[in-house]
């Protein structure tokens, strides 16, 4: 099993957010998994000018060239995804979000029809499993259920559902069994 | 009134977002007021595109000195863009203080359907109670994105809905709910618009706009690509 954790940390002084996705890879490595964990606030990703380029120009990767290609690389080549981030005014970071806004190339621009909605098509065959690790300092109850309804959105619209949400409060170990039993 | 507007699109002054602002803002600014004196105040606005991230902490003094706060964006990825994010992180000092402006936002999809800007609605009526801002709306209209390509008969009535939304902002300092619902009367397409896009998807011409700017750039052959399939990156080290 493949896995890429996008880690959303944008603070290097959080270390305990970092510790905890070490230790969660070192579990899985372990494991047999393979993992890639990315530090995204030490990767160049630019932000999407919502150019489409992706789409109509290049298809299927932005045409400016950062760091996002390698995050898509690894992303559609994974069986899962762990998004991580630190909650930041009720919602996930702004570096896990610019990096989830550069995701598109991996969707088709063409339309079809999800749930009686419009939903982009997919781009490849197989997608991965989701998952989001939070941590929740500073956020209530609320915030996490309006984060949970948005990335299970996100989820439908990559073509896969949110399989599980998990919590930094929790032991390591609770999110190594959430991942055993996907 | 003084309206200070936040532009969230990352395409800046080239966006569909600044085409229903300026809309917007024209018929907010016919309206004027009476001062204390009896003098005639007209509307103003103070306007900044946050696609100049640069330009943050400017951004944030604004919203500090703000009367009101309309922040418009494009629905991406079921959220608020990257940039807009760093916006409302850039906020974060301002939670608790007395003062803050009121706050009204303007979501518009490509998607057709409202129901796809609803939960990120939610985040926004939060971030103003998390703000201590008075919430005034969310404005939410699908079907935006192809407003630069449509002929002047087609985004007529859009574009003085999003007139007549402005200039009773202007009057009251709040959204009308009639001119709210009128822009987004279902959440989702009737069964039957659904069933007559999915016989006409064959033919190509839901894709129309899409498949135009493709051949326009040499790369209608290659609309279906993968290139990411099986590869495994390098990563850099971090």
């Amino acid at each position: 099993m493949k896995i890429t954790i996008l880690n959303g940390n944008p603070d290097g002084r959080n270390t305990d957010f970092d510790l905890f996705i070490e230790k969660l890879s070192i579990f899985l490595d372990k494991e047999q998994k393979k993992v890639r964990h990315l530090k995204l606030r030490g990767m160049d990703i630019k932000y999407c000018n919502g150019c489409w380029g992706c789409w109509v120009k290049t298809p299927g990767e932005c045409q400016f060239p950062d760091d996002s290609k390698t995050v898509c690389e690894e992303v559609i080549n994974s069986d899962l995804v762990l998004f991580a981030s630190p909650m930041i005014m009720g919602f996930t970071s702004a570096l896990l979000k610019k990096t989830m806004d550069k995701l598109i190339p991996l969707l088709h621009p063409y339309i079809e029809f999800v749930r009686k909605e419009c939903h982009h098509r997919k781009r490849y065959d197989k997608y991965p499993k989701i998952g989001l690790l939070l941590d929740k300092t500073g956020a209530d109850e609320e915030d996490v259920a309006i984060t949970v309804s948005i990335f299970e959105r996100f989820a439908l619209n990559f073509k896969n559902r949110l399989n599980f949400v998990e919590y930094t409060t929790h032991p390591v170990q609770e999110v190594m069994n959430e991942i055993n039993n996907l | 009134m003084k309206l200070t507007i936040f532009n969230g699109s990352p395409r800046g002054k080239g966006s569909n977002t600044k085409i229903l602002l300026d809309h917007f803002t024209r018929g907010f600014t016919e309206i004027a007021h009476t001062g204390e004196n009896g003098e005639t105040i007209p509307n103003k606005i103070d306007l900044a595109y946050l696609a100049k991230v640069r330009d943050m902490e400017e951004y944030v003094e604004m919203f500090r000195e703000a009367e009101r706060v309309l922040l418009a964006f494009p629905l991406y990825t079921d959220a608020m863009p990257g940039i807009v994010k760093h916006f409302i992180e850039s906020l974060e000092p301002l939670c608790g203080m007395k003062n803050n402006p009121e706050i009204g936002f303007i979501v518009q999809s490509g998607f057709p359907e409202p129901a796809h800007s609803r939960y990120v609605e939610k985040y926004l009526e939060k971030l103003a109670a998390r703000l201590h801002c008075k919430y005034l709306g969310t404005v939410v209209k699908g079907g935006v994105e192809g407003i630069q390509v449509q002929p002047p008969g087609m985004t007529k009535k859009l574009f003085d809905s999003f007139y007549r939304l402005g200039l009773e902002f202007g009057k009251t300092g709040a959204f009308d709910d009639g001119i709210l619902r009128s822009l987004a009367p279902r959440e989702r397409l009737s069964g039957f618009v659904r069933f007559v896009l999915t016989i006409l998807s064959p033919t190509g011409l839901p894709n129309f706009y899409w498949n135009r700017q493709l051949k326009k750039n040499n790369a209608f052959d290659k609309r279906f690509a993968r290139p990411y399939q099986g590869k495994v990156a390098e990563v850099p080290k971090v």
